[in-house]
């Protein structure tokens, strides 16, 4: 080991990525604008969903009815039609997403005591979409019925209305969020979305900074002197992984900032976790560029290997556990899991080292297997 | 291993010993069973055309690559491990193939030099030393701080040459370190390097594609299809195929070419000239052998001459009958297009890029009919030209016409009279070579009897048949090469466009496809203009025209342009001394400023061939050199070369300098 040429390697790769322009902002630019672009893109919360309704009955319970949908937050009214057909017309063009028909005779039947049935269609082509939306439909409707319930107990058994509702409804659930009290879904996004980032941008450029040698030929540089293989992977490694850390805290900064995501965890643990995280992104974009031979190849690989594994197993949009036993299993082999957990504990939990230290011996472990293998892959003198 | 120690003391100044030295990229063999020694303080050469052998060899040599059969040992270790292979490292300076490939193109200069000496560990101290000296040398020391994308090839590859040399290695494995080079640049390289090496008393194994640089070697080797041809000092070589090269005019051309053919292998035309390989070294034998067989035809300024290496190099080839496909080619009973008029027009064409300025006042005609070269070194504007011509890029200046039709405003009939065939074959890999014709057939919209005929003619003309069926990227380069250019003719253009399309084939291969390319000119009257900076292929145009940095600096004929310079330089004589450098130094001395080092000859004009050469040999026998020979030479197109660019450049400094 010799840090002269350790030095050597990294100043020199410093230098040819500040100096050129595209990989410079890919290496700054590129993280960033994935967090903001994501971050307001990649909301997950239903609100204002537009609607119609197609009143048959006109009568004012059917409007009172109809005004608890109009006066949600959750809803957008878009009109009343008269015609099932066109219903149809506008739930095709996904002018709305939902529509409700009230039959005739709504009040005449409801006043006799007789149950009604109002039907809702609703867009069912994003299926976590319309389960929102029918959990919105339920409960108003339920509140409604709670209503008439009340009421009817209030009239006929001569009560007050506290105690018809008490009657009405024995069991009631009071729910409190916690950590993320508002539901907001940036809440929860934004600090994966660190992960995210950092996950994609770190292997690629890594990778992209070794296979660049490799087309060009300046690799034979590296075979034929006397820079020992450890030398070269350090020094190779130093100046992405400054980049990297540079990229966390940027990324931190924005998700407190910009997106006002309270920040309630240990950041020494926050910045221990991105930089063990780091050390693995790095090294996956190592061994990809230890494989391949064209930046185009190492482009759309480290695409794939860093994206699909990290959209879908990493808790980034479904938690761990609500996966199949199988996937949650394919979840726990990419670091990416146990980065999040981490990020987002410290955000919105509040975890300290106590509740995260298996976390990040995990991240730790990764970092270590993925240099052995780079360093198992990589030899001065291949085979073609 | 145990026969090492006794392997050792046969040759105690043997650096590099490779014996069945056999490498395999999965199932293709690239070198099949070679031997090699490479002694204390040569200059060792490997030559062959692209896929020949070489690259795999010398990675090998310098342990940065694994071989699947026989051995390898450089300074006595066993190159046959990782281990073993970083043992030798330290004392070894690699420059990979790529014209600065292997350079940081964002760092400067200095910077480059710098990390390749911090790479080797080279002291602060002895760093900043060599440094300037090797920027002195080389004339860098200007652009120290420019970026290395910023440089021209030359100046990448002397920048290469410094980087690799930094930390002073004992053995330098340079591949093909004046590819793509302009001569001037080369000939300053081959000066630096032999000036190095016999300071430092390295040695060097280098590589070559250009033939004509042979003679710089003190040993080499040839290499074909991953086999040592030949092996052996240039003069060892030269001596094992006897024989000599006979150069005269005749006409009519096209008969001679075929009486010729049947009494001899090696027949060129040059232009009016034709150059016949003859294999008797006795000069009248071989006028006689000529005259024999022209029959009725006389030749006129006929001369004969010691034959080239390039020579000796096919004529093993052509003995080893690998190459059987010389020449099938049948003549074209194609009605050919008319002798009159002028093919293309190039009048003060301008380009620039941005503020640089690739293109500079270039003027030139090409008849119907004719062979045109335009020679230059890579970035020299070359291919520039050719794409203003093609209508591919605007010109920013200047006039042209293609095929009668003015370049400016009928880029799209233009395209429809002429070929164009570029560096890069546009072929099909995966499609066999008459999918390949009839997909440009079906490009260039041939109706069905017009395609078939075309194809028939094509085969026929580039020398396909029992191809028909082959894929393409099985092909050699030299029948990929003739597929190309047949593709590049399905229309039956009246024009042709060649951008370097000889680059990395053998000399076998050339000489068929120059002889393809003079038939098509000579009987089908098409007016080809091609680019090379092979400058020993230029000898086949009728017409050249020498660009250097933007700038047509010479036109004419091949043998105008010699006499030209015969007449203002004199004449080039060529002296075998018993120690090359110090004669190098008494010529000088003498008043011959213009003398340079061959490998181990000496080349210098003398204005009065008498008088100038009796004083030469006074200079050096004077001064206690013994002269093994004395002789004149005739000029190669890349004397013309250098002799013009150096002019130029003389007149610029002055300029600056008043």
């Amino acid at each position: 080991m010799n840090l002269r040429r350790i030095a050597a390697v990294a100043t020199k790769e410093w230098k040819e990525t500040v100096r050129d322009r595209l990989f410079l902002l890919m290496a700054f630019l590129l993280p960033p604008l994935w967090m903001v672009v994501f971050g307001h893109g990649l909301v997950l919360d239903v609100e204002h969903v537009p609607f119609a309704v197609l009143d048959r009955d006109q009568s004012s319970m059917s409007r009172d009815y109809l005004y608890r949908f109009m006066g949600s937050r959750y809803f957008d009214y878009r009109g009343s039609v008269k015609d099932a057909r066109e219903i149809d017309r506008l739930l095709g063009d996904t002018a709305i997403r939902m529509a409700i028909i009230v039959p005739d005779r709504f009040e005449e039947q409801l006043l006799a005591g007789r149950p009604v049935t109002v039907q809702t269609l609703l867009d069912g082509t994003f299926p976590l979409h319309a389960d929102t939306l029918k959990g919105y439909v339920i409960a108003i409707n339920h509140a409604f019925t709670q209503e008439l319930l009340t009421s009817f107990l209030a009239r006929t058994r001569g009560l007050g209305p506290e105690e018809a509702h008490r009657i009405a409804e024995p069991v009631s659930i009071e729910t409190r969020y916690l950590y993320n009290q508002e539901v907001r879904s940036t809440w929860s996004m934004v600090p994966a979305l660190i992960m995210f980032s950092m996950m994609v941008a770190s292997p690629l450029l890594t990778a992209l900074g070794v296979v660049r040698e490799k087309e060009t030929g300046s690799i034979y540089n590296i075979y034929s002197a006397t820079v020992s293989k450890a030398e070269f992977l350090i020094g190779k490694l130093v100046p992405y992984f400054v980049i990297s850390t540079i990229n966390v805290v940027v990324l931190w900064l924005l998700a407190v900032l910009i997106f006002r995501v309270p920040f309630k965890g240990s950041f020494p643990v926050f910045l221990t976790a991105s930089l063990l995280f780091v050390l693995c992104a790095t090294g996956i974009g190592l061994i990809i560029s230890l494989l391949v031979r064209t930046q185009m190849a190492a482009l759309i690989i480290t695409i794939i290997i860093a994206m699909v594994p990290t959209i879908l197993f990493s808790g980034l949009l479904v938690p761990v556990s609500s996966l199949s036993p199988g996937a949650q299993m394919q979840a726990h082999l990419f670091p990416a899991m146990y980065y999040t957990d981490v990020v987002r504990g410290s955000f919105l939990k509040g975890l300290e080292l106590e509740d995260t230290w298996t976390d990040l011996l995990a991240l730790g472990g990764f970092a270590v297997v993925l240099r052995l293998v780079a360093y198992g892959l990589f030899t001065k003198r291949p085979k073609a | 291993m145990e026969g090492k120690e006794a392997l050792q003391t046969q040759h105690s100044d043997t650096i590099v010993r490779v014996s069945g030295f056999v490498k395999r990229y999965k199932k293709d063999v690239a070198v099949d069973g070679v031997d090699l020694e490479v002694r204390r303080g040569e200059i060792y050469g490997l030559i062959g055309p692209d896929g020949s052998g070489k690259s795999s060899l010398m990675k090998a040599i310098a342990g940065v690559l694994t071989y699947d059969a026989g051995a390898v040992d450089v300074f006595g270790t066993r190159v046959d491990s990782e281990r073993a292979a970083e043992r030798i490292k330290p004392n070894i300076g690699f420059l990979p193939q790529g014209l600065g490939l292997n350079l940081y193109p964002e760092l400067s200069i200095e910077e480059n030099i710098d990390f390749f000496a911090q790479l080797r560990l080279v002291s602060d101290r002895d760093l900043a030393e060599r440094k300037t000296r090797l920027l002195a040398m080389t004339r860098l020391e200007r652009f120290r701080d420019r970026p290395m994308k910023n440089l021209s090839g030359g100046m990448k590859q002397k920048l290469g040459l410094i980087c690799t040399l930094i930390h002073e290695p004992d053995l330098a494995i340079l591949d093909e370190p004046t590819t793509g080079v302009d001569p001037v640049s080369r000939r300053d390289f081959w000066s630096i390097l032999t000036e190095l090496l016999q300071e430092k008393g390295m040695t060097a194994l280098v590589s070559t594609a250009y033939m004509d640089e042979a003679a710089r070697f003190h040993r080499l080797s040839f290499l074909s299809r991953g086999k040592v041809l030949v092996s052996g000092t240039p003069m060892e070589v030269q001596t094992l195929v006897p024989g000599s090269v006979v150069t005269f005019e005749t006409t009519p051309q096209v008969q001679a070419i075929a009486r010729l053919k049947q009494s001899f292998k090696q027949v060129e035309s040059l232009g009016p000239l034709l150059h016949v390989f003859t294999p008797t070294a006795d000069q009248s034998e071989a006028r006689l052998q000529i005259n024999t067989a022209l029959g009725d035809l006389v030749p006129t300024a006929l001369r004969v001459d010691e034959p080239e290496l390039e020579d000796v190099f096919v004529a093993l080839l052509l003995q080893k009958a690998e190459h059987k496909e010389t020449s099938d080619a049948q003549p074209t009973a194609e009605a050919g297009h008319g002798r009159d008029g002028l093919a293309i027009e190039a009048e003060g064409l301008i380009r620039d890029f941005g503020s640089f300025r690739a293109v500079d006042r270039v003027s030139f005609q090409v008849k119907q009919g004719e062979i045109f070269g335009l020679l230059g070194a890579n970035g020299a504007g070359k291919t520039t030209v050719i794409k203003m011509l093609n209508g591919i890029l605007l010109p920013t200046g200047g006039a042209g016409r293609v095929a009668g039709a003015d370049m400016r405003t009928a880029a799209g009939s233009i395209k429809e009279r002429i070929g164009y065939m570029s560096q890069a074959f546009s072929l099909y890999l995966d499609l066999t070579v008459e999918e390949n014709i009839r997909l440009f057939a079906g490009i260039y919209g041939l109706d069905k009897r017009a395609m078939s005929e075309r194809y028939r003619w094509i085969i026929t003309m580039a020398g396909l048949s029992g191809y028909e069926s082959s894929l393409t990227s099985r092909l050699p380069m030299g029948v990929r090469q003739r597929l190309a250019l047949g593709c590049a003719l399905v229309h039956n253009p009246r024009v042709l466009f060649l951008d370097e399309p000889t680059s990395g084939v053998d000399p076998i291969g050339r000489r068929h496809f120059w002889e393809i390319l003079s038939r098509l000119a000579r009987e089908a009257g098409v007016a080809i203009l091609i680019t090379t900076h092979y400058m020993s292929e230029a000898e086949h145009c009728d017409n050249l025209a020498l660009m250097y940095a933007g700038r047509i600096v010479a036109e004419g004929s091949p043998v105008d342009m010699k006499r030209q310079v015969e007449h203002e330089a004199g004449r080039l004589f060529e002296v075998v001394a018993e120690h090359p450098a110090k004669a190098l130094v008494h010529l000088r001395q003498a008043g011959f400023h213009r003398a340079a080092l061959f490998g181990t000859k000496l080349h210098f004009f003398c204005r009065d061939p008498v008088r100038d050469r009796d004083c030469a040999r006074h200079a050096l026998e004077g001064s206690g050199v013994r002269v093994i020979s004395l002789h004149e030479r005739p000029l190669s197109l890349e004397d013309v070369f250098v002799y013009r660019v150096m002019a130029l450049e003389q007149a610029a400094k002055q300029e600056a300098a008043a």
